[in-house]
């Protein structure tokens, strides 16, 4: 029998902390459907999303009614779209990512991610495919999001991909010039990709993973926020580590919530359940935000002196409550710092409390990198480049995941506001300095080795 | 189960003190018993508590009653009732464990109205448990569902039952309950 104080204290997580599952992501291989007439590669890319997916939303509809906890995306990924491509042009990849967007509003999923390239070593004749169409494919499908692998712990940095993409995340702003660059927003470059994460716009399925299986992102950061608020409030002497604590149990009860709910979405769609992420990935609701978790940690204007601290410490909490909730975590599983999806990160820029620079620092210690800044539409494609390569740097020297989606708004300079809209947000565009002055570095191209494993100070 | 063959079920209230507890099982012994399941809460200062026992030759409840009533060693007054367990009784459908919260402010009637709106659908309350918390009372039943109701449409009036009320309603499965407390996995059992 549940005990009186159990059920109330769940009860004061889920419904006045709001607590919600944030993604269920049903990830598919679509491997066995390579064809090489690109009308039948399609037609067997849309019958099996469709007869393995079709069920996904009212299936998780009606289990999120079952424990009273909504869940608030619903997603595809699928296995690698360079698979698929080998052998095809820009044109058949441009008709699969239609396939692709058209299966996905059948199955009334708001993403499907996986139109995905991994060239940390080398390009393949599909991840050319891919990456070249990106511009075209960003600007002519809604719901299809993009990634592409640049580096990774044993490979090194691909600095001749990092250099083309730098080119093509140009290309594709110009392509949305009229929705700001928007299709840059489905597009993430990651180091050392994670094969199983269910957050858009980076969720693919990757090498090892099983035939379909469902993947879970848990609530958003407002579920810590309002724990923390709570405790504060209390009145009693805390210290950081106190703090931590009650981050750790919030962490804890929010996997155990979200394993519940994706074990019973696999089992109904009769696919494997494979991992709960971790990550606190906010929205631009105020409240919903990690910006604000800094603050409650004591980070008066975030950016400041403290705030890398702060942030390590919030992810290192966060992973130790999930990992002990649940032997299947995975992804991503960190704190997200989304600069335009965090109205109090947005602030912060807008305040000219947060620079580039530091929420750089930020990403070394969290998850996922940076992630929705907006830079001025006309920053060189090597400065874009050269940034994406220090991102990839962090990933590749810390053995970790890191990525960023930047967004050069065609026409925009630091300083103005760009809003996006919905889940998207809205932000100043953010300074980017010495623009220019990476240019020689990046021509160099070839690849930085793989770091050194050992001697690591 | 019972350990002997003649079993009872033995309710006995108080108000709330050290030593009941050690009292009544003193009495269930001294006539040859045995406890074979318990369980007590205190409310309000009051204490109440349902034992079942048995006995290997039979025993008149009046007697047993009469034994536990004179137990109290400081003069206390229990008040005791005593009945024959009953054979099983026929399995009902097949349910499934839920949750019912609701908070609001208080007034006459509310125990009422959600109970007897349980009670027509046949759900039972395994475990009822009300309190006030300043102005607002806080009420949480753990339920048996029988496994043929739409939970949408139970949710729904109950929801709408609330809100003619100003209460908040939620009707939720246990298991959620058990995955944000307990430490185990293995406590999903129901589903």
């Amino acid at each position: 029998m549940l005990r009186t104080d159990e059920i109330l204290s769940t009860i004061q997580m889920l419904h006045a902390e709001h607590l919600d599952v944030r993604s269920v992501t049903l990830a598919l291989n679509l491997e066995d459907c390579a064809a090489p007439n690109v009308d039948h590669l399609c037609k067997k890319v849309r019958q099996k999303i469709v007869a393995r997916a079709s069920r996904l939303v009212e299936t998780c509809d009606r289990v999120g009614i079952k424990y009273g906890i909504p869940v608030i995306n619903k997603r595809l990924a699928i296995s690698p779209a360079a698979t698929l491509l080998a052998g095809h042009g820009r044109a058949a990849a441009v008709s699969l990512a239609r396939t692709l967007d058209e299966a996905a509003a059948e199955c009334r999923v708001d993403f499907v991610g996986g139109f995905s390239a991994l060239v940390q070593k080398g390009i393949s004749a599909g991840d050319d495919v891919v990456i070249n169409s990106l511009p075209e494919v960003l600007s002519q499908t809604r719901r299809v999001c993009a990634s592409v692998n640049v580096a990774s712990r044993r490979a090194g940095i691909n600095m001749d991909a990092i250099h083309q993409i730098g080119h093509v995340i140009l290309k594709i702003a110009a392509a949305t010039a009229a929705d700001r660059g928007f299709g840059c927003a489905k597009l993430v470059v990651f180091s050392n990709i994670p094969e199983d994460n269910p957050f858009m716009a980076g969720a693919f399925m990757g090498a090892g993973e099983p035939e379909a299986t469902v993947n879970i992102g848990v609530s958003g950061p407002g579920v810590v926020c309002s724990a923390l608020k709570r405790r504060i409030a209390l009145g009693e002497k805390l210290t950081l580590g106190d703090l931590a604590e009650e981050i750790k149990i919030t962490s804890f009860r929010v996997t155990r919530v979200g394993e519940l709910i994706g074990r019973e979405v696999a089992r109904e769609l009769g696919v494997a359940f494979g991992i709960v992420d971790l990550s606190l990935a906010p929205t631009p609701t105020v409240g919903d935000s990690v910006g604000e978790i800094l603050k409650m940690l004591g980070i008066g204007r975030i950016g400041a002196p403290g705030s890398t601290a702060a942030v390590a410490m919030l992810n290192d909490a966060v992973k130790k409550g999930g990992l002990f909730a649940s032997s299947s975590v995975g992804g991503l599983s960190g704190a997200f710092i989304p600069v335009s999806e965090d109205a109090a990160l947005a602030d912060a820029v807008a305040q000219g409390h947060l620079v580039l620079e530091k929420l750089e620092a930020m990403t070394s210690v969290c998850s996922v990198g940076l992630d929705m800044v907006i830079i001025p539409g006309d920053t060189p494609a090597e400065t874009i480049a050269a940034i994406i390569a220090d991102e990839m740097a962090i990933g590749v020297v810390n053995d970790k995941t890191t990525a960023v989606r930047i967004i050069p708004v065609p026409g925009a300079r630091a300083g103005e506001v760009v809003d996006f809209g919905g889940l998207f947000g809205s932000s100043p565009v953010i300074d980017v300095r010495n623009a220019g002055a990476s240019d020689a570095f990046v021509h160099f191209g070839g690849r930085i080795p793989a770091p050194l494993q050992s001697l690591k100070n | 189960m019972h350990r002997f063959e003649h079993g009872y079920v033995l309710n006995v209230m108080s108000d709330d003190h050290p030593g009941i507890v050690a009292a009544v099982t003193e009495a269930v012994e001294s006539l040859g018993g045995n406890i074979d399941a318990c369980s007590q809460t205190v409310l309000g200062g009051y204490f109440t508590l349902i034992m079942i026992v048995s006995f290997p030759e039979p025993v008149a409840p009046e007697k047993l009653t009469a034994q536990v009533r004179s137990a109290p060693a400081n003069g206390g007054d229990y008040q005791v009732m005593v009945r024959r367990t009953m054979p099983a009784s026929p399995a009902r459908e097949a349910s499934d464990r839920f949750v019912i919260t609701a908070f609001g402010k208080d007034q006459p009637g509310i125990v009422r109205r959600f109970s007897q709106y349980l009670a027509g659908k046949d759900i039972n309350i395994v475990d009822l448990y009300g309190d006030l918390r300043g102005d607002e009372f806080v009420l949480i039943g753990q339920l048996e569902v029988p496994a043929h109701w739409d939970i949408r449409m139970l949710q729904a009036d109950l929801e709408q039952m609330g809100s003619e009320l100003g209460f908040t309603v939620k009707l939720q499965h246990e298991n959620v309950f058990v995955a944000t407390n307990q430490l185990r996995l293995q406590a999903f059992g129901r589903r």
